[in-house]
Order: C-alpha cells, then sequence, then structure tokens
C-alpha cells in the first residue's frame, strides 16, 4: 500500500524561494511538508560557490550554500518536514484541497493538502531553442550544467570555451572557467547590450579581459564527436545573423547562457493561468495565483535577479498559504489587475487583492503574519511588494507611477537609470492600497502603472 | 539526357558497362547534377547504376572506424555476419536466431541504431506512397502487417493512427480515383475518400484550408531506436552476439566466396555474410566485390515538438502538392510519435554526406508548412531538431537480393524510406535467403527454444500507483526520478547499462530510457546519468561519452578534484 500524508500546506521545491516559504508558513503556524526532488536542498544555490548572496536580505556577501544554510537550519530549527529525493507525478485538486502524487525511494505518497506552493524554480533555454544549427558533438551545455559539473562534480568540461548569451551564469562561468584554467575565447551576445547584472560583466568578463561582443551570435557548431569549432556572426537589429561575418573560432566548449524559463508543467496540470510575458502563474499581491489555494513564488513567477528577492517571494507566499489552510473563513478574493504599460518587459504581481489587502489593513484578520515573524529577516511582512524590468535600457532614467484607473496616484518614484537585466521593486502598504481602492468597484477596476522615460542630461 | 549533362559538365563523362551495372566516370558540376545524372542513368535498363563521377570540392568520404583496437574478434567463425547494427541488420539478426545458426553482428557505433535507423519519424507507412511493382511497395505493405504483432512480442509500443493526406485544393480532391487504384495496386490495407467535414470532425485541430483527405487507416507509429535496440536484444536473448564499435575494415575472398571479414577487432570468417550497412552498403558491397550499385544521400531534418503537443493530433498528415505524390518522398508531415510529441517533416534534400547530420536554418523554415496544418502547433513548441540521411540508389528501390557474383553474400542495401515500415519483411526474406545458402555447408534446423518474447525492462511512469509502488519496494531505484522532464528513475537507467546489449553513452541511454530527451534537454539530469553511467560501468566519471570514444563529456576533473 502506498503511503499517505495530509497536511496543510505542502511547498514543492526546497530551493531560495520553498525554504523561505516553507519556513513563513511553519511560522504562521501550519502544518507543511516541503518536497524536493533532489538528495538535498537549496536548489541551484548548491552549486552558486560564488559570493554576492544575502546583500539585501542579511546584509552580508554570502556564498550560495551559505545562504541556502540559513533557511535550511531555519527550517531544521522550525521541525519542519522534509521529502527528499521525492518527485510529484500528478497533482489535482479535491475536496476543496490538493491531492498529490509522489514517489520516492520507499515507494509511492500520496499528499493530501490544503494549499499549495509552487516553488519549482526554472530551467535554462537550450542550444536549440536559440537555433543553433550544424552538428551536435559532445561540448554543448548550459551555463548552469557548466556550473554543476565544476563546483559540485569536480569535472573539467573542456579547455577552450567560447559563451553564448551574457546572462548572469554565463558571466559567472566566464570567470570561474579561467579560475580553472579553461580558455574563455569570449562572450558573445545577440543583444546590443549585455543581459547580466554590471557588476557581474564588470567582476567576471572585464578583470579577467576577456571580450563581450555585443551583436554578435553563435549560428552553427563544428565537429563530430567533439566540439571543433563554432560560426560565429553578427546580427542586425532583429538579431538575424548578417551574411558575410560569419567567423570561425576554435574552441571545444560551447556554454550557453541565453535566458531561463519558469518552470510550470505542475502549475499548467492544475489550470493555473499563466502571464505570457513572465512565463510563469498570475499572481495577486500574496503570490496567490488565479486558482484558489495554489500560491507561487521565486523563480516559478518571474526570473529574478537576485536570490534575496526569491527568499521574499517565498516568506510572503509561504505565510499566505498558511492562511489561507487556517480555520476559519477566507476573505472573498477580490482581484483587480495591475496593467504594466509599454515600456515595461513585465511587472509582477499581475493582480491586487482588495479582500485580502482591506482584511491585512485592519489588523490582521486574515490570522497570518504578526505571530512568528519576529524571528524572520524578511521585514515589512504586510506590505504589497512590486517587481518590474523595464522593456529597453533608460539611461537618462524613468519616473515610474502606479495609479487607479481614475488617475489616483498610490506611488510614483524617478529611477536614475532603468536595464532589463536589473530587477526594480518598490512596495506599498495594504492600508493604501486598501484605501486608494476603496471606491473601486466593477469591471472597470483596474491599477495602471506607467513609466516616463526621461532624456539622459 | 546523359549526354547533354556530360555536355553541360563540359570535362567529359565515360560511360561503360561492368558486370550488367553501368558505371559512370568523370566529373559532375554539382553533387545535384551527379545524382540527376544517375537517376537518367537508371532509366537506361542495367542492373544497376555505379555513379563514381566525382564533385569538385566534394572528395570521396571513407570510412573512419572506431578508435577501439583489439582482437575480439580475431579467429572465430560465425554461420553468418551481418554488417550493420540499424533496423535491418537488427531485425535480421533476431530472424535469424529462429535457426540454429551462430549470427555475429557487427556495429561500427557504440550502440546499434546510431544512424538512419534512429533518425526518422517512427512512422510505418501504409504502402501507399511506393511506386506500384517496386519492392519497396511490396516489403512496406507487408512489413506494415507484421510490426504490429512484432512489437507485441518486442514489448515495444505500436500505435496505427492512420494517415491522412490532404487536399489543398478541390482539383487535387479530383486526383482521389487515381490515389485508390495506386492503393489498390500496392495492396494497401484500406483507405478511404474523406470530406472537409469529416476531416474538420475527426481532427478537430486541423487548418481550414483542406478540401477533404484520402485516409490509410493502416499507416503507424513506433519509436524507431527502441524497436531497434529491442530486435538486437532478442537476437540476443536467441544467442546471437552483437559487436559493438565494430567496424569492417575489408573482405578477404577465397574461391570468389568471402573468406574472411577484417575488422577493427580482428579478422573473423564468416559462412555468409549479409550486407546491412546502411549509407555504407555500397562500399560494403565494393569490398566483397560486388558494388553493383551506388548510392547518394538524400538527407532529412525534423523538429520534435514538446510532448504536450501530441494531444492536438490524432493523425499522421500531410498536404503534398500535387506534383509530389509521384516524387520520390511523400513530403513530410505531421506524425504523433507513441511517446505523445509531434515530428514535424521530414525535408528532403539531395545532400552529400553519408553521416552528414548537420541541420541549417532554412530547414527549419520549411518545416513551417507542416506545422501550420494545425492550428494549435507552432515552430516555437519544438525543443530540438535533427537531420538523418537516406541511403538511396540511383533506381530509388531497394537492394534485397543474393549477390549474383559472390554465392555466400546477400544485400540488403538502399533501404530509404519506407525502410523502417518494411524492415520485418525484408528480414524475413533475408533471412530465408541466408538459410538457402547456409544449407549448402550445413544442415540447417530451427533453434530449440527460441524465445519470440523479449522480456522489457519497466517503465514505471506507466504503471498504476500500487504496481508503481510495489516495483519501488523491491528495488528503491526505481524510486530515483533522474530525468523530471519524462519522468525517467536511476532503475532505468541502470537497466539500460546492464542490459542483454549493455551501453554507455549517454546518446544510448537516452534513446532507451527517453532520460535527457525532454524539454531541458538534458540540463538537470546529465550529471545524474553520468554518474550512474560511470558507477556502473566502473570507468572515471569525465570519461562518460556522449555517443563512443572521442566524445567524452569532460576533459578530466578540476584542480585538485577527487573524482
Amino acid at each position: 500500500m502506498s503511503r499517505r500524508i495530509d497536511t496543510d500546506v505542502v511547498v514543492l521545491g526546497a530551493g531560495p524561494a520553498g525554504l523561505a516559504a516553507a519556513c513563513a508558513a511553519m511560522e504562521a503556524g501550519a502544518r507543511v511538508v516541503l518536497v524536493e526532488r533532489e538528495e538535498r536542498v537549496g536548489g541551484i544555490l548548491k552549486q552558486c560557490v560564488h559570493d554576492g548572496f544575502g546583500l539585501v536580505r542579511y546584509r552580508s556577501k554570502l556564498s550560495g550554500p551559505e545562504y541556502a544554510l540559513r533557511d535550511a537550519d531555519r527550517f531544521a530549527a522550525l521541525g519542519g518536514a522534509v521529502m527528499l529525493e521525492a518527485f510529484v507525478t500528478k497533482a489535482e485538486r479535491r475536496d476543496g484541497g490538493f491531492s498529490l502524487s509522489c514517489v520516492d525511494k520507499g515507494g509511492v505518497v500520496e499528499l493530501s493538502s490544503k494549499a499549495l506552493v509552487l516553488a519549482t524554480g526554472c530551467r535554462e533555454r537550450t542550444d536549440r531553442q536559440v537555433f543553433i544549427h550544424g552538428d551536435r558533438p559532445a561540448g554543448i551545455l548550459t551555463a548552469g550544467l557548466a556550473q554543476y559539473m565544476i563546483n559540485v562534480q569536480g569535472l573539467l568540461p573542456g579547455r577552450r570555451a567560447l559563451i553564448l548569451g551574457s546572462g548572469d551564469i554565463g558571466l559567472i562561468m566566464a570567470r570561474r572557467m579561467t579560475l580553472e584554467g579553461m580558455e574563455v575565447v569570449g562572450a558573445h551576445e545577440a543583444k546590443p547590450e549585455p543581459s547580466g547584472l554590471s557588476r557581474n560583466v564588470r567582476q567576471c568578463l572585464e578583470d579577467f579581459s576577456i571580450p563581450l561582443e555585443l551583436s554578435s551570435t553563435v549560428t552553427s557548431v563544428r565537429g563530430g564527436r567533439r566540439v571543433e569549432g563554432v560560426t560565429t556572426a553578427r546580427v542586425d537589429e532583429a538579431m538575424r545573423p548578417i551574411p558575410g561575418t560569419e567567423r570561425d573560432v576554435e574552441c571545444d566548449t560551447l556554454v550557453l547562457s541565453v535566458g531561463l524559463i519558469p518552470e510550470n508543467e505542475l502549475a499548467r496540470s492544475l489550470g493555473v493561468p499563466l502571464d505570457p510575458a513572465t512565463k510563469g502563474p498570475k499572481v495577486d499581491q500574496s503570490m496567490h495565483t488565479l486558482v484558489d489555494g495554489v500560491f507561487a513564488c521565486g523563480n516559478a513567477v518571474h526570473v529574478n535577479d537576485l536570490a534575496d528577492y526569491v527568499s521574499e517571494s517565498g516568506e510572503t507566499a509561504g505565510r499566505a498559504a498558511a492562511a489561507y489552510a487556517s480555520p476559519g473563513a477566507r476573505p472573498e478574493r477580490r482581484l483587480v489587475p495591475v496593467e504594466a504599460g509599454p515600456g515595461f518587459l513585465y511587472a509582477v504581481p499581475q493582480l491586487v487583492d482588495l479582500g485580502s489587502a482591506a482584511a491585512e489593513a485592519s489588523g490582521g484578520a486574515t490570522g497570518a503574519g504578526s505571530a512568528g515573524s519576529a524571528g524572520s529577516t524578511g521585514g515589512a511582512d504586510e506590505r504589497a511588494a512590486f517587481y518590474f524590468r523595464s522593456r529597453a535600457t533608460m539611461p537618462g532614467g524613468a519616473v515610474v507611477r502606479m495609479a487607479t484607473a481614475d488617475g489616483t496616484e498610490l506611488y510614483k518614484r524617478r529611477y536614475a537609470v532603468l536595464r532589463p537585466p536589473e530587477m526594480e521593486r518598490f512596495e506599498l502598504s495594504p492600508h493604501a492600497l486598501s484605501e486608494a481602492l476603496a471606491g473601486m468597484r466593477g469591471d472597470g477596476a483596474r491599477l495602471v502603472v506607467g513609466m516616463e522615460r526621461l532624456e539622459p542630461k | 539526357m546523359i549526354a547533354r549533362r556530360s555536355r553541360t559538365g563540359g570535362r567529359g563523362i565515360a560511360l561503360s558497362e561492368r558486370g550488367g551495372s553501368i558505371v559512370i566516370e568523370g566529373q559532375a558540376p554539382s553533387y545535384q547534377e551527379k545524382v540527376e545524372i544517375g537517376w537518367a542513368a537508371a532509366k537506361l535498363g542495367f542492373k544497376g547504376v555505379v555513379n563514381d563521377l566525382s564533385v569538385e570540392g566534394a572528395p570521396e568520404e571513407t570510412l573512419s572506424p572506431p578508435l577501439l583496437a583489439d582482437s575480439a574478434l580475431e579467429g572465430a567463425y560465425y554461420d553468418v555476419v551481418i554488417v550493420g547494427g540499424g533496423v535491418i541488420g537488427s531485425a535480421v539478426a533476431r530472424e535469424l536466431t529462429r535457426l540454429d545458426l551462430s549470427v555475429a553482428l557487427l556495429e561500427k557505433e557504440s550502440d546499434v541504431a546510431a544512424h538512419t535507423s534512429s533518425r526518422n519519424d517512427g512512422m510505418v507507412h501504409d504502402g501507399f506512397a511506393a511506386k506500384p511493382g517496386s519492392k519497396k511497395a511490396a516489403y512496406n505493405v507487408r512489413g506494415n502487417r507484421l510490426w504490429e504483432p512484432l512489437c507485441a512480442e518486442l514489448g515495444v509500443e505500436f500505435k496505427r493512427p492512420g494517415s491522412l493526406i490532404l487536399f489543398g485544393s478541390a482539383l487535387s480532391a479530383a486526383a482521389y480515383p487515381v490515389m485508390a487504384e495506386r492503393a489498390r495496386r500496392n495492396g494497401v490495407d484500406g483507405w478511404e475518400f474523406w470530406s472537409r467535414a469529416r476531416v474538420a470532425a475527426e481532427e478537430p485541430n486541423v487548418a481550414g484550408d483542406q478540401h477533404g483527405a484520402f485516409f490509410l487507416p493502416s499507416a503507424g507509429v513506433l519509436s524507431p531506436y527502441k524497436a531497434t535496440v529491442a530486435l538486437a536484444e532478442s537476437a540476443i536473448m536467441n544467442g546471437a552476439r552483437v559487436f559493438l564499435d565494430t567496424c569492417v575494415l575489408g573482405m578477404e575472398l577465397e574461391s570468389g566466396r568471402i573468406a574472411r571479414v577484417r575488422t577493427n577487432r580482428g579478422a573473423c570468417r564468416a559462412g555468409v555474410v549479409v550486407n546491412a550497412a546502411g549509407n555504407w552498403s555500397d562500399v560494403v558491397a565494393g569490398m566483397a566485390g560486388d558494388r553493383f550499385f551506388s548510392l547518394h544521400q538524400r538527407r532529412g531534418t525534423e523538429a520534435i515538438l514538446d510532448a504536450d503537443t501530441g494531444r492536438h493530433l490524432r493523425h499522421i498528415m500531410g498536404m503534398p502538392r500535387l506534383v509530389q505524390i509521384k516524387s520520390k518522398t511523400k513530403g513530410g508531415g505531421l506524425v504523433p510519435t507513441v511517446e505523445g510529441n509531434v515530428l514535424v517533416g521530414p525535408t528532403a534534400a539531395e545532400a552529400p554526406g553519408r553521416e552528414d547530420y548537420s541541420t541549417r536554418a532554412w530547414e527549419l523554415r520549411e518545416l513551417e508548412k507542416h506545422v501550420r496544418l494545425n492550428t494549435r502547433l507552432a515552430m516555437g513548441q519544438a525543443i530540438t531538431y535533427f537531420a538523418g540521411v537516406r541511403p538511396c540508389t540511383y533506381e530509388e528501390d531497394f537492394v534485397v537480393e543474393r549477390s549474383e557474383r559472390v554465392p555466400n553474400l546477400v544485400h540488403a542495401a538502399g533501404i530509404q524510406s519506407p525502410g523502417l515500415a518494411s524492415a520485418p519483411a525484408i528480414a524475413e526474406d533475408v533471412a530465408r535467403m541466408v538459410a538457402e545458402i547456409a544449407s549448402g555447408f550445413r544442415a540447417v534446423r530451427p533453434r530449440d527454444g527460441w524465445k519470440a518474447r523479449r522480456s522489457a525492462a519497466p517503465e514505471p511512469r506507466r504503471l498504476g500507483p500500487e504496481a508503481r509502488n510495489a516495483l519501488i519496494l523491491g528495488n528503491p531505484a526505481y524510486g530515483r526520478i533522474v530525468c523530471r522532464c519524462e519522468e525517467v528513475s536511476e532503475g532505468e537507467i541502470v537497466d539500460a547499462v546492464r542490459s542483454v546489449l549493455p551501453v554507455s553513452s549517454m546518446d544510448a541511454v537516452k534513446r532507451r530510457t527517453r532520460a535527457g530527451m525532454g524539454r531541458c534537454h538534458g540540463g538537470f539530469c546529465t550529471p545524474r546519468v553520468m554518474e550512474i553511467v560511470a558507477r556502473e560501468t566502473g570507468s572515471p566519471l569525465w570519461a562518460v561519452t556522449k555517443k563512443g570514444p572521442g566524445s567524452e563529456l569532460c576533459v578530466g576533473p578540476t584542480k585538485g578534484a577527487r573524482v
């Protein structure tokens, strides 16, 4: 017979988002089962031996494993239950809650819960998704895979590497591979600007004299068994290779850092609506998806630039999931959309729940958010965090405004510079939210975020 | 035609007759012209076309043998030596194990099905497209009937979705009687005219611009590499030997018969030799002094769409232009695979390179036209794409016969599309020919205890909860999911590595288990699969290969790492 476990909240994924969510839910008094498919908790942080984690959340510079350990220890201290090497094969809604089938090395486990937190992270885009042609020898790998091989397995993936893309993991791996004695011949980015954080361009490429070629891509790979070389080409504004600019570069390794895609196969199977801009579930300010009882956080919702914000959204989701699972009446959800103007790549959350905002504003009537949060470092528990990325670089900065449809302003800030690789964040108090939206009724109710570009001086 | 070509070629083309075949020598200005000259020569009524035209800038290819060198075969004797471990060689091997003969199958790659047999769309054609009276037509229709029961014996999934040849205009729909007559002449198992409304009802996501369809219910699909692996394993379970990384380098003849087969692993003696060498079958024929045909290569590229696309497509479908119905391939289309993906393609382009599997950007653009046939599909759903090379004779038909010159040689060559569909039927015939030859030097009796059934390794994801639970309780490795996209467990990977046909490359594991075949394309599971393969084979972690020696995934440990 398969095993059965009944709980309040199931958190899927024990990376930074899931760990934070599980801790927050437990601190709010919920019974929690954390499900992780790998052997250890920590997610991708386990392979991030570089530092720079925790600057926002802990005001200190930690490595990935150190950062993960903080919440792992917190979860252990709370006496949390984690299922390791456990894999969800099926998820469905049942009897107002959720029923999940899992397998682990002990067999099949049937989990039932009142609320579900999806903290499933993201995956890397592959060479096939950026339509690289030519042969398919050994030696083509994503930056994350190269990172795992070098940092966890102690394996050297090649001797002479070219990097396609300038995402953060690719930049970090340029440095890492160089330190391990590999020759990194260059990073090629099809866009006219780098995709990764400025600090990574400086610290990982410039400091090591690794050339970054913008508006340049890899069109094909050469080599039967192992990569022998790649063809690079300049690209036009539409990112199409320009004929005549092809160059053959000898290398035995091609590392790809061409973007991340939120993992949402389970969300999809539960009928959770996704945002085509983020490729993650649409959520409200509590990280509650449009399916009641399903919460989502971290890179499964949108790809964050810093792990600190991943944890922050986990805290929010975990707290809200615990509140949802707690006995008593749930405030009725009154969702109004947040419409992001054309200047935004995306904005999260995509919705605001007036019902819970009103409840929070009137003093935590949901029963969550205050009890256990003293020990947490998240801070500003009840405030609603908004995250966005601009569609284009605004070297002169921009004014970002959030208002109701009828023009009542909730937030305004002037940013000195906006760049798509750098995620921006602002917060609103539930009080301000509920007050500004108090008069909003009916179908026309919505919030609008707009961006006004400023010219460089 | 040939004379005209020779003028345009400018350097002169010499024609001669050798052993009943027409031999073309000289220089062609391009590969395309070389092929067209070969096609023209095929109409002249000779036994075969040996097209030795050279093409500037395209030197004649030579076999590059595996890095492995030992003496595993030195001095051995087998009643039958099969050259080539594709679907044909593997099916022939299994068929021959019904008889009390010693059988060795030699495959130059690190796995069976490494080339054309894993680089196709898995379609078991109905037999309509083949030219009436051709070997293709006969073998295809019989093979189509044999595959379903054979898959049941092998424990391999087979589905029969049927094929819709969509009409793009009212005019093309008028071709129905002609098509029906061709299907009748080929002996195809059933055909129907479907009206526009019927097509729309049975294939809900079909694009609106169709004018009905020619429906062929017998068309099926299977996983071509799983089927080939299963055939090879079944052969091994019944006593055949399969030698991987073993390349035939030459043959020694005595009194006109093949006496010894030379390989990178020593020379063995052979009673009968079967040439099932795919894109090298003309070269292998030449090693025995019987190169009465030659091959040209027609490359085809296909795209694989995400695993959740299969639910949008019920039938195999394509919309060939009217002129394509009589062309050399049926023009490609959409194929729902047994695994739930959709395959788009293949393209068809004459291109040199017997093993050139590089893909080109224009090929993917060409596949767009197929994707448009279904309103729910888009090229953006592609998780990968790949190319295959069809081994084609200039007669554009199979060569399945006893050699006229070498009494102990049987050819199964030029097996292009619909070769997969035809494989079981070709294997029957080849085994019969081999038995005739073998009975000349020894008594040929049925093998005692021959087993039709292959016990396939478990696939936990296909089991119900209780059965799966019981399986995991018996072996916890079946509960440890390694490939998250395709839900493949450690136990399945161990089974693949330890099977009767042990393999150790990532590609071989992928073909057997689907680990790494999903949407993340191995990004997450590659390290885990490497660790399991290394542990099971006792090799260092960095020495794990993608597809055999020379394709190691890593070059060694990092500084100071203990691996």
